[in-house]
């Protein structure tokens, strides 16, 4: 993976930090480690599994030295950086962690020992305790169990856990249990922080305020939304994957989020089909930047219609980069209109009142424009996490999920499952297995995919899909989604 | 113009019977229609007639897993989209006891395009007009499905809106929300069924906090429950007696 940081031509809207963007300079290696005292560019190019990946820092460029996100603030000698990578998409890759095991012989602040291993009870110099990083690219995740309300009090939850199996050796200790997730990508933060209405169907109540502003949350924030806020996410990644013992400070907590708010994320271009802001077409980081947040695209601008302008071939154009391009418009239209039946996915089918099943495609719940994410706060049950609709996955514990009140919706009294995900959040296990839909930008460069890296590439995801609801894509289908998500 | 009293009328001027209104238990059945998003057809057979209905445009839908209690009145509207009487307005509620999943191909029909309805609740950066005033006591009214205290999607989250964007201009003094129940046993389908006693305080809760969470200022706010609830008629209620028995009141006194 090669990083290039270079000057090129700016949409007017960014023009402001454009002229501040650096020459291009060449790096080996594109990890950037803790205290590397580097200057976070304006614009960064970053080549992919499919092409090329843009970050962008609106503002203009950021001396990181000193700085809360990209310091190692904690004594593990890791900082936010570490596992939010600006060559992965402000995420961590799979195979970016291999890299970093093979260049440092597994001595990178990544694999602490409290998160970066399957658990911290293994012998930290085998790659054997380092696996579920190193091949899934998941970190531990260590949740209380029973689980506690935000103010930190025992909630009761209306289900019991039990360990089926504990491959990790993780799951022995009472009052906690170990779950394994992929980091989120820290980009694009005000969609997945925008709100765009007051009413969560899924929760079939008005959003939640947040204490300190007062606003409605987004609920867009974790896997399982256990913080709401950026803060609430920054005092729960520096106690746990940072260890630090005491709380962060306020004003380095204000210069993370400034950060964090600047920093945008999209595949620029394909290595078949170009740029993709080309001809027409508007995808790429920029339109991110300058694009209003929280909009509904059935209402508004329809989700992927980035690539509109490629559903009408350019006279003179490569037949591959034709091919391409028109590939991605199909898969544009295939994400947004063709629909199959969803079933038993909680979240989706209950209890919101769609009804059980319901004919609905992609942009049902990818449907914010611009990002795919949900407008609505997205904790969905697709079945990535539980039995039987999650694939085997020996390598990650397995709970037994027994609800003591009335039954889950869609999976009876008892439910097997990887992660319980939100249920490990609100103690219900009508959520057991719901996970909040993230982003789909970047995707090229941060493989594996779905919380718990079941899907090992793109083509991966569309499979899943296909096999949880029966959708009957064509293998040309399935290719223009392909070559859709890896546009994005 | 109250729905009811409306229909009542009409029928004493054409000479014609009131609407047919019907309530049943029975196991859904899903017909893909397979006509765009949400376009499937919802049905179910009464079991003491053996007629099939067409639930479809209940706003919460059934779960083909699960029986559904059916509340409706039978459409003045001609046409079969879905194979079934056409039931409109309609309730259905999902019960607990479970059904063998049941789906029907399209056969001949089309099923709906999907129409968005009429009660969908604006984005929050869509200007909420200022209510015209007076401001005298109101009472609001939101609706359940049977023993759910969960705000039904396009209806309830539309009349919440409706309510909170009025409270908000009235300034009031104190709201009442009173949650309540149908907790009086009746027989439906050759079984007895009733609310649980503990929904009506369920519902009240979940709307005082809701309001809170719209701006309403929690120390105005009394919250108060009430079993063996009766009917209401008012236009919101679509003329349904028995799901009306099933609401949360807004009292709001400016």
């Amino acid at each position: 993976m090669r990083f290039r940081a270079a000057p090129v031509a700016l949409g007017l809207a960014i023009a402001a930090f454009a002229s501040s963007v650096t020459a291009q300079v060449d790096y080996a290696d594109a990890w950037w480690a803790p205290d590397s005292g580097r200057s976070f560019p304006a614009q960064a190019d970053y080549t992919d599994s499919t092409g090329t990946l843009r970050v962008l820092l609106t503002g203009g460029p950021m001396e990181t030295k000193g700085h809360p996100f990209f310091a190692a603030i904690g004594p593990s000698g890791r900082a936010c950086v570490t596992c939010h990578q600006p060559a992965d998409a402000m995420s961590l890759s799979a195979a970016t962690a291999r890299a970093r095991w093979d260049a440092t012989a597994g001595k990178d602040p990544l694999f602490a020992a409290y998160d970066g291993s399957n658990c911290p009870s293994l012998p930290q110099a085998d790659r054997a305790s380092h696996s579920l990083l190193l091949d899934h690219g998941l970190i531990r995740i260590q949740r209380p169990w029973p689980p506690k309300d935000p103010a930190g009090k025992a909630m009761t939850p209306d289900f019991t856990l039990e360990v089926v199996r504990d491959p990790t050796k993780c799951n022995a200790a009472k009052g906690s249990i170990s779950v394994y997730r992929r980091p989120r990508p820290v980009a694009n933060l005000k969609y997945l922080l925008a709100v765009g209405f007051y009413h969560d169907p899924k929760q079939g109540m008005p959003l939640p305020l947040d204490p300190e502003t007062g606003k409605p949350l987004s609920g867009n924030l974790m896997a399982d939304g256990r913080a709401s806020t950026l803060n609430a996410q920054m005092m729960d990644a520096s106690s746990t994957h940072l260890a630090l013992l005491k709380n962060m400070e306020a004003a380095d907590m204000a210069r993370i989020v400034d950060f964090e708010s600047r920093v945008y994320t999209a595949q620029q271009s394909d290595k078949d089909g170009g740029a993709l802001n080309a001809d027409g077409a508007e995808g790429g980081a920029e339109k991110l930047a300058v694009s209003k947040p929280g909009q509904l695209g059935s209402i508004g601008k329809p989700v992927w219609s980035e690539f509109e302008a490629w559903e009408k071939p350019v006279p003179g154009m490569s037949p591959a980069k034709a091919a391409f391009r028109a590939s991605v418009a199909r898969g544009a239209k295939i994400f947004r209109d063709k629909t199959f039946l969803i079933t038993d996915s909680a979240g989706i089918n209950s209890p919101v009142g769609f009804g059980n099943p319901v004919r609905n495609g992609c942009a049902f719940c990818h449907n914010m424009s611009q990002m795919g994410n949900d407008v609505a706060p997205g904790q969905v049950d697709l079945g990535t996490t539980n039995q039987p609709f999650a694939d085997p996955m020996p390598w990650l514990p397995l709970f037994r999920v027994t609800c003591k009140g009335p039954p889950h919706p869609h999976y009876g009294r008892v439910i097997l499952t990887y992660d319980p995900g939100y249920a490990l959040t609100t103690g219900r296990c009508a959520d057991v297995g719901k996970i909040t839909l993230q982003s789909l930008r970047g995707l090229s460069a941060r493989a594996p995919y779905f919380s718990n890296g079941l899907a090992k590439d793109i083509r991966g995801i569309i499979d899943f899909y296909e096999r949880r609801y029966n959708i009957g894509y064509t293998e040309q289908e399935k290719q223009d989604l392909v070559n859709l998500m890896s546009a994005l | 113009m109250k729905t009811l009293v409306a229909l009542l009328a009409m029928a004493t001027v054409t000479g014609a019977s009131a609407p047919e209104t019907v309530r049943f238990i029975a196991c859904p059945i899903y017909r893909d229609a397979d006509n765009g998003k949400k376009s499937g057809c919802w049905l179910a057979d009464d079991p003491a007639s053996g007629r099939r209905f067409d639930v479809s445009q209940a706003p919460s839908k059934p779960d083909w897993n699960h029986e559904v209690l059916v509340e409706g009145r039978v459409s003045v509207e001609t046409g079969d989209p879905c194979g079934g009487v056409v039931l409109e307005p309609v309730r259905t509620s999902i019960l607990p006891g479970d059904c063998t999943r049941h789906m029907l191909p399209a056969e001949t029909y089309k099923g709906r395009r999907f129409v968005l309805p009429k009660r969908n609740v604006a984005p929050m950066s869509a200007e909420r007009p200022v209510p015209p005033g007076p401001y005298v006591p109101t009472t609001f009214h939101l609706f359940y499905d049977f023993d759910r205290d969960f705000l039904i999607y396009q209806y309830d989250d539309y009349l919440l809106d409706q309510a909170a964007t009025w409270i908000r201009a009235a300034k009031p003094r104190s709201i009442v929300v009173t949650g309540r129940a149908a907790t009086d046993p009746v027989m439906v389908s050759g079984r007895s069924i009733a609310e649980n006693p503990g929904i009506a305080r369920a519902r009240a809760d979940r709307i005082a906090e809701s309001l809170v969470r719209l701006g309403v200022d929690r120390r105005i706010i009394t919250v108060r429950a009430e079993g063996k609830a009766t009917p209401i008629d008012v236009d919101t209620a679509d003329g349904l007696a028995e799901p009306s028995r099933r609401r949360v009141d807004i009292l709001v006194r400016p």
